[in-house]
């Protein structure tokens, strides 16, 4: 078994720097942690340790850069700071003021806006699927969207050595490029059986995975206790986020995590144009970390913030904004969740709510009158997003206690449809201002009529499955997951914010390293093409091809 | 409607969750009333018998709902977000709950809360009916979101919701071994009418 996973262990040892003895922090890693001086100018400063902004950080680690991450929030400690409780994990959600609006606003925090070290990652279901090569030319094949200036076969190796890092357990994968995946799949719970025999049905073919949780013990990690509660932070160590899967190594090669520390401006010279780093607030202090370069990664809507809270002489309508780019073609899922109604007791909230999913309906099909696709996965919701479904029903009051009361009869399917990057889904800055005196970000949100066939369409596949799985009834409401784009790679600065290697076109030494870069979404749940396009950034700039500011 | 799941105990299982859960259950059951003040007695006053009204709860409700709204308002715990039609989260309540006394005064002549029931329900169904219109320049719908999010999320997180829904709450560190449609924990408790389809009577 040691063997099997020499290879990885070599390149990241995360896992096997986390304690053995049932504690889930590395505090004798954090405590020698290196720690720079503000005045120490940095081979590179990282705005955000998530996804994006902690791949990073150990890459360039490991490839013996001097490197610090940033991160507004704490540097979380499993068994301290999160609960097996809903409620109790608010904390775990960004919640700093920000404003929604256009025709189809996109509720922020619990849905999609993580905070502290690890990202939104920390309450992701655990879904790590790989976008399909046809998401990275969506313009040529279906006249929609845009082309990246990456293609999958680039990406492809990126994918195979993060899904060894986290790992992900799954079955073969069909759909996009067909692939394995490192660990076998989970044994699922009532929701994903009610899938599994819907689907069988109707002759759609469904899969295991892929969850990015080992299926066994990985390192120290221990093995999942299938408690269910992997959207509330993972207090087993089972559930991959950059916490355990990318930090303790970085930390281990002479990176430093600075917690508490919230980046209010990219400082850049107004003579040469170039980064000198980040002004922050920590304690309450203004502070100014020096780094020869900077990477932003925090997120589609923070990232954009950030870059339009730095304007300057040089730069009057917002970093990187000389084309009216940033903060545009942000995108989210359509994510409309149906749950069906069984005699049987499903008690969907046992087992992860990562289970079982089908990206039959992921390509164009022209049937279907509208562009690109969707995937349907299980969701398993625990009482409090239970009751936002049910409530969406119309129910309050006496009715509304009694269709709760009814919970552990029902199984939950939710579907990610590929909602079109639009140039007027986007960021800008609101007259409101946060604690420290900023604007916060306005996220102006409106569909078109594509998303909206897309939405119907994937309700009634998930209405068709529960029924042939035996359901009587069947309750659906429109949601939304995920956030991408918003500072997006493209070929030129007419077109996007960064280059192809996340260089950003306006600053030379100026980085973007997270989800606001994707170009397109598919209807992949995107933590693993964040984490892959993030080491392929630190590829480039480790190998120098990127370096030469 | 307490006999769904007869002789489950959800409290009965603390000493098998991790102790920081455990801590942070206990102390929302113990939820002292007015231990954190955000409203004024008028707008609290509205706001129990909204809360009450919204989770189907009489007035010596069980679960503290006002109390764990009210808490979370005072401590400026939001959900990270608002419409950009509506006021931040506390002042979107104080104006709603003003509001509705208004309405209540209009049609009934006394405060909402000293309303009667049927009048009360009345008077919040309308504002749930309003769904694509104004109420009092605000978008209706935004204003139920608002109501309904908060009433939720405070029910939703007490161990006595939990327990009339067969849901046993904290799972750390013992996990689930037995998982699979119809497959019980021994502490788990089976329906007892599992063919009270609320859906198909509401039909």
């Amino acid at each position: 078994m040691r063997s099997r996973y020499r290879e990885v262990r070599a390149r990241n040892e995360s896992a096997w720097l986390l304690p053995n003895d049932g504690r889930r922090t590395d505090h004798r890693l954090r405590q020698d942690m290196r720690r720079f001086a503000d005045d120490d100018e940095l081979d590179l400063v990282i705005v955000g340790c998530g996804a994006g902004g902690s791949v990073l950080l150990q890459r360039l680690a490991r490839a013996g850069w001097r490197v610090a991450a940033l991160d507004a929030g704490p540097f979380w400690d499993p068994d301290a700071d999160w609960v097996s409780d809903e409620a109790g994990s608010h904390h775990l959600y960004w919640t700093e003021p920000r404003v929604i609006a256009g025709s189809d606003p996109v509720p922020l925090g619990s849905n999609n806006s993580g905070r502290g070290v690890g990202g939104s990652m920390v309450h992701y279901a655990g879904y790590t699927p790989r976008f399909h090569p046809s998401d990275f030319m969506t313009a040529t094949l279906d006249g929609v969207g845009a082309d990246w200036p990456v293609s999958y076969s680039e990406l492809r190796p990126y994918y195979e050595a993060i899904e060894a890092e986290l790992p992900v357990a799954g079955e073969h994968w069909p759909w996009g490029d067909p692939h394995g995946y490192p660990h076998r799949p989970h044994p699922v719970g009532g929701n994903g059986e009610i899938f599994l025999r819907g689907a069988r049905k109707l002759g759609i073919t469904a899969k295991v995975g892929p969850v990015a949780i080992p299926n066994g013990r990985f390192g120290n990690r221990p093995h999942c206790i299938y408690r269910g509660f992997c959207l509330q932070g993972c207090k087993v160590n089972a559930k991959a986020s950059p916490l355990i899967t990318h930090v303790p190594d970085a930390l281990a090669h002479g990176a430093e995590v600075r917690p508490d520390a919230m980046v209010t401006r990219v400082a850049v010279d107004e003579h040469t144009g170039l980064a000198t780093g980040v002004h922050y607030v920590r304690d309450g202090r203004e502070r100014f970390q020096k780094a020869r370069m900077v990477a932003v990664a925090g997120y589609s809507i923070e990232t954009p913030r950030l870059l339009l809270n730095s304007a300057s002489p040089r730069f009057p309508d917002g970093l990187c904004n000389e084309f009216d780019q940033v903060g545009r073609y942000l995108m989210v899922q359509g994510a409309p969740q149906t749950a069906g109604r069984f005699d049987a007791e499903v008690r969907m909230y046992k087992a992860p709510p990562p289970e079982v999913s089908t990206e039959e309906f992921y390509e164009t099909d022209p049937a279907r009158g509208a562009k690109r696709g969707f995937s349907v996965q299980t969701v398993s919701p625990l009482p409090i997003t239970w009751a936002e479904h049910v409530s969406a029903q119309g129910h309050w009051g006496h009715a509304l206690r009694e269709y709760m009361s009814d919970y552990v009869h029902w199984s939950c399917l939710g579907a990610l449809c590929e909602f079109l990057a639009l140039p007027e889904n986007r960021v800008t800055l609101a007259e409101e201002k946060d604690s420290h005196g900023l604007p916060v970000a306005r996220f102006s949100y409106s569909q078109c009529d594509n998303d909206r066939a897309l939405a119907k369409a994937a309700q009634g596949v998930m209405e068709d499955i529960l029924r042939a799985a035996g359901a009587d009834e069947v309750i659906t409401i429109q949601r939304y997951a995920h956030l991408v784009g918003g500072a997006r790679m493209a070929a030129d600065e007419r077109h996007g914010v960064v280059d192809r290697n996340c260089r950003s076109f306006a600053v030379p030494n100026l980085y973007i390293t997270d989800g606001s870069v994707l170009p397109t979404q598919g209807s992949a749940n995107p933590a693993l093409t964040i984490m892959a396009v993030a080491a392929r950034a630190a590829d480039q700039l480790a190998s120098g091809s990127a370096a030469s500011a | 409607m307490t006999g769904r799941f007869p002789g489950f105990d959800v409290l009965g299982q603390a000493p098998h969750w991790d102790q920081v859960t455990r801590d942070l259950i206990e102390a929302r059951v113990r939820t002292s009333p007015q231990a954190v003040p955000f409203f004024s007695a008028e707008e609290r006053a509205c706001a129990r018998a909204l809360l009450n009204d919204l989770t189907g709860q009489d007035r010596d409700a069980p679960v503290p709902v006002l109390e764990m709204v009210e808490a979370r308002l005072a401590a400026g715990e939001t959900d990270g977000w608002r419409y950009a039609d509506m006021p931040e989260d506390g002042q979107a309540w104080r104006d709603t709950l003003g509001y509705l006394d208004a309405d209540a005064q209009d049609r009934c002549g006394t405060s909402f809360a000293e309303a009667a029931e049927q009048d009360r329900h009345r008077l919040v169904q309308d504002v749930q009916e309003r769904s694509g219109e104004d109420w009092h320049g605000l978008p209706a719908k935004h204003v139920w979101s608002l109501w309904t999010r908060y009433a939720c999320t405070a029910l939703y997180a007490h161990p006595d919701a939990w327990a009339e829904m067969g849901f046993p709450g904290p799972a750390y560190p013992r996990g689930y071994k037995n998982t699979g449609v119809d497959k019980l924990e021994p502490y788990e408790v089976r329906d007892a009418d599992p063919s009270i389809d609320p859906v198909r009577k509401g039909d």
